[in-house]
């Protein structure tokens, strides 16, 4: 009935094709629509058997019900043509079938049979139009061929156990009659009608024979199928394994196996089922067997194999779900360290399991240890053996997970350590590959067996970084290119990779860290830089190329691994977003940067130096070739205080040019650089101005010099930008501690009003200002200190105020330019003086910071000027090196250079500025010392590192007092020397000037300053506040919220009531 | 299924020992139902098969076996009673099994899924007497033809042409191996046709001709000799005992040269002494049906045989001419652009050498689709299927290709 009610809701498609069957069916459709229900419980097939009586007693049993419906039926016109139909159906089935009831049995079995396949293909069709609608992803072709070949199975399953029930029903009817009527030993053949009975019993046995045959060859039909796809299963399960290994390389990959385990499982399930029906086929022929028993023939052999096939398919199903890995290091699995915890899972595909039944899972090191010598032996030190769970959840499935492993080396008596002592393998310990085997005790429905799995080699190392990165290459060259997942002995002779497939896995390295992978170009020159050439698919590198030589000092894995970590540390986002071009040879950036406008710039990864990166900017000067400028590369260290994005924005260079600017402008090829870069500058902390803050924020900024002489090379310093004051606590003025920090600060300075550029206006207006601060000390206190002093209190407005008459002499500004050309002679003269090299520079600064100051007492466009000062530089090219020379222990040499000249006009403000000098390298606090007298460097010039450390920093400015007789002797010196009228007379003026002042200082004793300077500083701090808020206007960055007044208290400046608070109008900057 | 197993009962009847039912009446009723069953289904055959569209290549076939009934008539008339309308479809219909039978099930299968084959067997001349008819393996064939496709049952019973063969030496009951089957069988039906034109198509349709070379390695001479093959029996391991990858390995190995030393020399005429000979086998003729031999056993210590079931991938598609070089064969351009085959079916073997069942997968040729007959059930299956049969070094009881049937791609 159930069938019928089917077709008759088929899709019209197919209901056509019911109605031509019955169209030429000798069986009308109305019969089979009366009698549905019944027609669908006989057994028609049995029937079809030649001589069996079945047939025909169906056949009349089918008239007879049809006389029975005839009579039922009323007489309603509908009623009365049904009546009409069947009676003639009858009639004419009578007549067709009469003498052959086995026809008509056949015929209305091949009907069934039809319609099922009818009902199949409509039911298939239907569930294609449906299967879109529900949100399941799309399947590949491979996955719906598995699940159709599942549904089949069971289907073919299902008909299997139907055909065996059928069997069980036939072989019990016929032991029945054989108990019954079989009489042997008895000669009846005489008697007919015992004949008759051992000729049916013949007929049934024969039936039970071929029912027998039948259901054996659906189970080798069965087999066959379950086979191809068992054979499919496996290739999705290799195709897994090989995802796995990837996704170990770090490829994103889908490595979920709910969708395999449903699958083994089912498959399972169905092979298990079979082998049910087979022991049960069994039974059967236990209790009725004959000669030529298919069964006793072919269901052994049937075991056999579908055993086989079980096993097979349990062994397969068994896997390692998740290598093992450390914990902190999750995205390189497989790399292990002594003592260190790890975990790895295994679980079992095939979800079937006897709950009465605790299956024990265990592991082992190293089973089979291959035999190297000196290859290390370990011991597993947790519990290596684990009951298989089942968790209750349908979703966790039969899984071991060893989650707090630990390994142990284990000792080798006389081989001392063990590890690689005289026995020195041929293996590298990161070369060395160690397996964790799993093997399960299994045993379900009778069938017990051994499952085995291994992990993937792993590396096991013992202590440092160093050994993680390279161990993580051979885990990349094992799994890229191991053929065999199991081969231990694999870096005994460890092939090369093909360029295609390493080019792969490097972009998954990228991937995983910062979730962008290498482009074609960054390829393309990895590739160059590899193999020398362009790639070809053909192209191969070595193992030892790859991780072993190198002739930058490091291998080419770890320069990438260098840089991989900087990624990791600082720049994944930037990495992520594309902002860092990152592997361009110095060949490709100059094609990229050369049509583009000056300032656009690219960052890209240092080849030169291990996990650096830097920008290179192009300019375009009015004449000539373009040139293209590079900052010395920047490493972790340095982006740990400052960020990539940060630097760009405030990064300054300090070139012959007037004004320091930020070369960096736009982007490669054309993005402004704050449109760019403005999402990842660090947070700014923006506050009320009104709010007085303790402190002024400190902002670091990095700055780099450039000499004329030196071309292209750029020379890069980190400057400690005050921003807070705290750090700068020492300085009377935040300034100060700019100026020791280096030529940055000193920029700033010169720059600072006049030029108020954004860059780090702040610093600059504070600078600015602080001489007003000072001015507390008197103007007097600063004379003495140096022309450089002077020039600084010149530039304050504060110092305008005071005492016009000190400022006097600076106004002369103007005259001064010619000054800057005396330079070269002075240089000779402080090499003379100071035996140091540092002198000239010292030189170049004094002159031009003195026109300056002299030039714009209290006028911005003459502190611009200062900056400027980069022409002496270019001149003291010579003298360059020398410092370099001397800050060899120390820093970088050119750092000190810059700083000084510009660092003069600042330690000039900071007349007690010592405590800045504590906080600079040695090279600052010569600087400061240096500032304005060759007497002060030539002290400096031996010790730079006595003076660098705090304590003695701090006495120096004691002894610049005491240079400053000195001093003016100095200058007296260079007056000659400069040739110039003009120089001559500036001389004379610092001398007067320096008079009181040197007095002042000479009062001055470290031990005194020192004090002053922490509570002085607040004052100053306050002060500065002040002066900030006037500035605020111009500069967004400069006044901090932290910088709130103190109470103006007594120090050693404020005590000097000469000094009126400083005011600064806008207008003074302009 | 019972839980306590009952008492082993052995009953012995009459016609059980014998395999199957003795019935008094089997042999005219047999006939009788083969006619009926011929003629009405015959009817039902083309009217009741809507959802076949009859294809092209359906319309073609049918046409050529009007030509052929047409033929047939003129030339015997006594065939009218055998010759039915409903084979042309070569539907696919399960055999029973009736005792050890899958092997010759597997094979007539084989033989009778093979239009070209077919078309040979129904211009057969009917034996005159019932008892010729009896032991006329051709005729009892075509019977069994007729009996699969004319009926609508899944599967008939071949226990006619079972008995019939047992007459001729082929006894139920034991297993055989399907390549001494073949060549039985084949050679059975060609001795039993009584035209000779049609034993010259079948010959034409099955055998192989090369020329086999006898190189003295001293003297050059140099001796020839053509003979014909029915299958090409390949090795599946080299001379070196080392599994060969692939069929097309497995033909080079074949065609490979071999040096006959040692006590391998043969004598030469023309040294008057044993001399070491280069053995060399060149392919002449490939015919339509080509039957190639996978020699998948190894004699160990020969006394045990056992069967190698490692993987050996064979192609849907083969070109000779990409597999041998133009030394190993000795042919016309065009018999060589004729080398071209694709796969038609595959005899598999599970199990061992001792105990196993055979199925086959064969490709229908008028369908185009793939179907694999074990026995009396029949499904169809797709290429994946039949690539199961490659074998597997880890399954030793798993199915492997023995008998390869190929079948020339455009026939001549």
């Amino acid at each position: 009935m159930a069938q019928w009610q089917e077709v008759q809701n088929l899709a019209n498609t197919h209901l056509e094709q019911v109605h031509q069957l019955y169209a030429a069916a000798a069986l009308p459709m109305a019969v089979r629509q009366c009698l549905a229900a019944w027609i669908e419980d006989q057994d028609w097939l049995q029937a079809t058997e030649p001589l069996s009586s079945h047939a025909r007693m169906l056949f009349h049993s089918l008239l007879a019900l049809l006389d029975e419906r005839l009579g039922s039926l009323g007489l309603g016109d509908e009623d009365f043509m049904l009546k009409h139909n069947l009676r003639k159906a009858r009639r004419d089935l009578q007549a067709a079938f009469e003498e052959y009831p086995e026809s008509f049995a056949n015929l209305v079995a091949n009907l069934l049979q039809e319609e099922r396949r009818i009902l199949r293909l409509g039911q298939a069709g239907g569930q294609g139009e449906a299967a879109p609608a529900p949100s399941t992803p799309p399947k590949s072709d491979r996955e719906q061929e598995i699940q159709r070949r599942l549904a089949e199975f069971h289907t073919a399953l299902q008909e299997a156990e139907r055909a065996f029930r059928h069997l069980e029903d036939l072989q019990d009817a016929f032991d029945f009659c054989y108990k019954v009527h079989y009489l042997p030993g008895q000669d009846q053949t005489k008697d007919p009608e015992y004949t008759r009975q051992v000729q049916s019993l013949q007929a049934k046995l024969q039936n039970l024979d071929r029912q027998r045959r039948e259901v054996v060859a659906q189970m080798q039909q069965l087999l066959g199928r379950s086979e191809t796809l068992r054979d499919f299963l496996q290739q999705e399960l290799k195709a897994w394994q090989e995802r796995q290994q990837r996704s170990c390389l770090g490829a994103p990959v889908d490595t979920r196996l709910h969708q395999l385990e449903a699958w083994f499982t089912a498959l399972g399930e169905g092979l298990f089922q079979l082998l049910q029906l087979l022991r049960a086929l069994g039974e059967l022929q236990q209790k009725v067997t004959y000669e030529r028993d298919p069964l006793q023939a072919e269901t052994p052999l049937l075991e056999t194999r579908l055993r086989e096939q079980l096993t097979c398919l349990l062994q397969s199903a068994f896997v390692v779900e998740q290598q093992p890995s450390m914990p902190n290091t999750p995205k390189r699995p497989l790399v292990l360290r002594t003592a260190s915890k790890f975990c790895t899972r295994a679980r079992l595909l095939v979800r079937l399991h006897d709950r009465n039944h605790r299956m024990e899972a265990a592991i082992h090191i190293d089973r089979d240890p291959p035999k190297t010598r000196g290859f290390r032996k370990f011991n597993i030190l947790t519990s290596s053996s684990k009951t298989l769970l089942a968790g209750d959840s349908p979703r966790e499935g039969l899984i071991c997970d060893f989650q707090y492993l630990t390994l142990k080396e284990q000792k080798i008596s006389g081989s001392g350590k063990g590890s690689k002592g005289p026995n020195e393998g041929p293996l590298a310990v990161t070369e060395e590959l160690h397996l964790i085997t799993f093997t399960l005790a299994y045993a379900y429905c009778g069938l017990e067996m051994q499952l085995e799995t291994s992990t993937l080699p792993f590396v096991i190392i013992s202590n440092s970084n160093h050994q993680l990165s390279s161990a993580w290459a051979s885990i990349l060259w094992f799994n890229m290119l191991s053929p065999n997942p199991k081969d231990q002995q694999f870096f005994a002779t460890p092939p090369p990779a093909p360029w295609p497939r390493l080019a792969e896995v490097l972009s998954w390295q990228f991937e995983s860290v910062a979730e962008r992978g290498l482009s074609r170009e960054h390829l393309h020159m990895l590739a160059e830089k590899l193999l020398g050439s362009k790639p070809s698919p053909e192209s191969v590198l070595s193992w030892s190329k790859f991780s072993k030589d190198g002739a930058a000092g490091f291998s080419f894995w770890a320069w990438l691994d260098g840089i991989l970590g900087l990624l990791q540390e600082h720049l994944k986002k930037l990495w992520k977003d594309g902002l860092i071009l990152g592997f361009v040879s110095r060949k490709q950036e100059k094609k990229l940067l050369k049509g583009k406008r000056t300032g656009t710039f690219l960052i890209r990864f240092s080849e030169s130096v291990l996990g650096g990166v830097t920008f290179t900017w192009v300019e375009h000067p009015e004449s000539g070739r373009p040139a293209f400028r590079a900052v010395v590369p920047y490493t972790t260290v340095e982006l740990a205080s400052l960020a990539l994005p940060d630097i760009i924005r405030d990064y300054q260079l300090l070139a012959e040019e007037n004004i320091p600017e930020n070369p960096l402008l736009f982007l490669y090829p054309d993005t402004p650089r704050d449109e760019a870069f403005s999402p990842y500058y660090s947070q700014r902390q923006e506050g009320s101005l009104t709010e007085k803050k303790e402190y002024l924020n400190q902002r670091l900024i990095r700055v780099s010099s450039r000499q004329a002489n030196e071309s292209w090379q750029t020379e890069e310093e980190l400057v400690v930008a005050t921003e807070n004051l705290e750090t700068l606590q020492l300085q009377p003025s935040g300034l100060g501690s700019l100026q020791p920090t280096s030529p940055g600060t000193g920029t700033v300075v010169a720059g600072s009003p006049g030029t108020l550029q954004p860059v780090s206006p702040g610093t600059l207006q504070v600078v600015a200002r602080s001489p007003g601060t000072q001015h507390p000390r008197g103007p007097g206190t600063l004379q003495p200190v140096s022309p450089g002093v002077l020039q600084v209190v010149a530039g304050s407005p504060g110092a305008q105020h005071q005492r016009p008459g000190m400022l006097q002499p600076g106004s002369r500004g103007p005259e001064t330019p010619p000054l800057v050309q005396v330079s070269p002679g002075g240089l000779e003269m402080l090499q003379a003086g100071t035996g140091a090299r540092e002198p000239q520079l010292v030189l170049q600064l004094i002159p031009e910071g003195q026109g300056t100051l002299q030039v714009g007492p209290g006028s911005l466009g003459t502190l611009q000027v200062l900056p400027g000062g980069t022409g002496m530089l270019q001149q003291g090219g010579a003298g360059d090196r020398g410092t370099q020379q001397v800050a060899a222990g120390a820093l970088e040499p050119q750092m000190l250079l810059q700083l000084i000249p510009e660092g003069q006009g600042m330690l000039q403000v900071g007349a007690g500025d010592l405590g800045m000098l504590q906080v600079l390298p040695g090279a600052v606090g010569t600087l400061q010392s240096a500032p304005r007298t060759a007497g002060m460097l030539q002290q400096v010039g031996a010790g730079d590192q006595g003076l660098l450390q705090p304590g003695p920093g701090a006495a120096e400015p004691l002894p610049v007092a005491d240079d400053q007789g000195l001093l003016p002797a100095g200058l007296g010196d260079l007056g000659p020397m400069l040739q110039g009228q003009d120089m001559q007379e500036l001389l004379q003026f610092l001398e007067q000037d320096l008079e009181p002042g040197t007095g002042t200082l000479e009062t001055l004793e470290a031990a005194e300053l020192m004090p002053n300077m922490d509570s002085g500083l607040g004052q100053m701090d306050a002060r500065l506040g002040g002066s900030a808020a006037l500035l605020d206007p111009r500069d967004p960055f400069l006044p901090q919220p932290e910088d709130t007044a103190l109470p103006a208290t007594s120090s050693l400046f404020t005590v000097d009531a000469d000094f009126p608070p400083l005011h600064i109008d806008a207008s003074d900057f302009q | 299924m019972c839980a306590v197993p009952a008492p082993r009962v052995r009953p012995r009847l009459r016609g059980v020992a014998e395999g199957r039912p003795r019935l008094q009446t089997r042999e005219s009723f047999c006939h009788s139902t083969v006619l009926l069953m011929g003629q009405r289904s015959g009817r039902q055959e083309r009217s009741k098969k809507p959802e076949m569209s009859l294809s092209e290549n359906m319309k073609a076939e049918e046409e050529d076996d009007r030509e052929e009934n047409k033929e047939l008539k003129t030339k015997d008339q006594r065939l009218p009673l055998v010759f039915g309308v409903a084979d042309l479809k070569n539907g696919a219909v399960g055999l029973y099994n009736i005792g050890q039978t899958c092997c010759l099930n597997s094979l007539l299968q084989v033989f009778l899924m093979n239009i070209h084959f077919t078309r040979i067997l129904r211009r057969i001349t009917v034996p005159p007497y019932a008892s010729l008819k009896r032991n006329n393996v051709p005729y009892q064939m075509l019977l069994l033809l007729e009996k699969m496709q004319s009926g609508k049952q899944k599967a008939v019973s071949p226990i006619d042409l079972a008995m019939c063969l047992s007459t001729h030496r082929v006894n139920m009951f034991i297993q055989h191996d399907a390549a001494q089957l073949f060549l039985t069988l084949w050679n059975l039906v060609k001795r039993q046709m009584k035209d000779q034109d049609l034993v010259t198509k079948l010959s034409d349709l099955y055998t192989i001709c090369v020329q086999e070379h006898l190189a003295c390695q001293i003297c050059s001479s140099e001796m020839k000799r053509n003979s014909n093959m029915l299958t090409l029996p390949l090795p599946v391991l080299d001379s070196n005992s080392h599994m060969l990858k692939t069929l097309e390995d497995c033909l080079q190995c074949f065609f490979h040269p071999e040096e006959l030393t040692g006590h391998n020399m043969c004598f030469c005429e023309y040294c008057d002494k044993k001399t070491p000979f280069l053995q060399s086998m060149k392919l002449v003729h490939l015919p339509q049906t080509l039957t190639i031999h996978l020699k998948r056993f190894c004699f160990e210590r020969s006394t045990n045989v056992y069967k190698l079931s490692h993987c050996l991938p064979f192609p849907q598609e083969l070109d000779f001419n990409a597999v041998l070089t133009e030394q190993q064969s000795q042919a016309h351009g065009s018999e060589k652009a004729a080398w071209r085959y694709e796969i038609f079916a595959v005899v598999a073997h599970s199990g061992s050498t001792n105990s196993g069942h055979y199925c086959a997968y064969i490709r229908s040729l008028t369908e185009c689709k793939w179907y694999c007959f074990n026995d009396s059930t029949v499904c169809q299956v797709s290429w994946d299927d039949v690539k199961c049969t490659y074998g597997h070094s880890d399954l030793n009881w798993g199915q492997t290709a023995y008998l390869l049937i190929y079948m020339k791609k455009h026939p001549q």
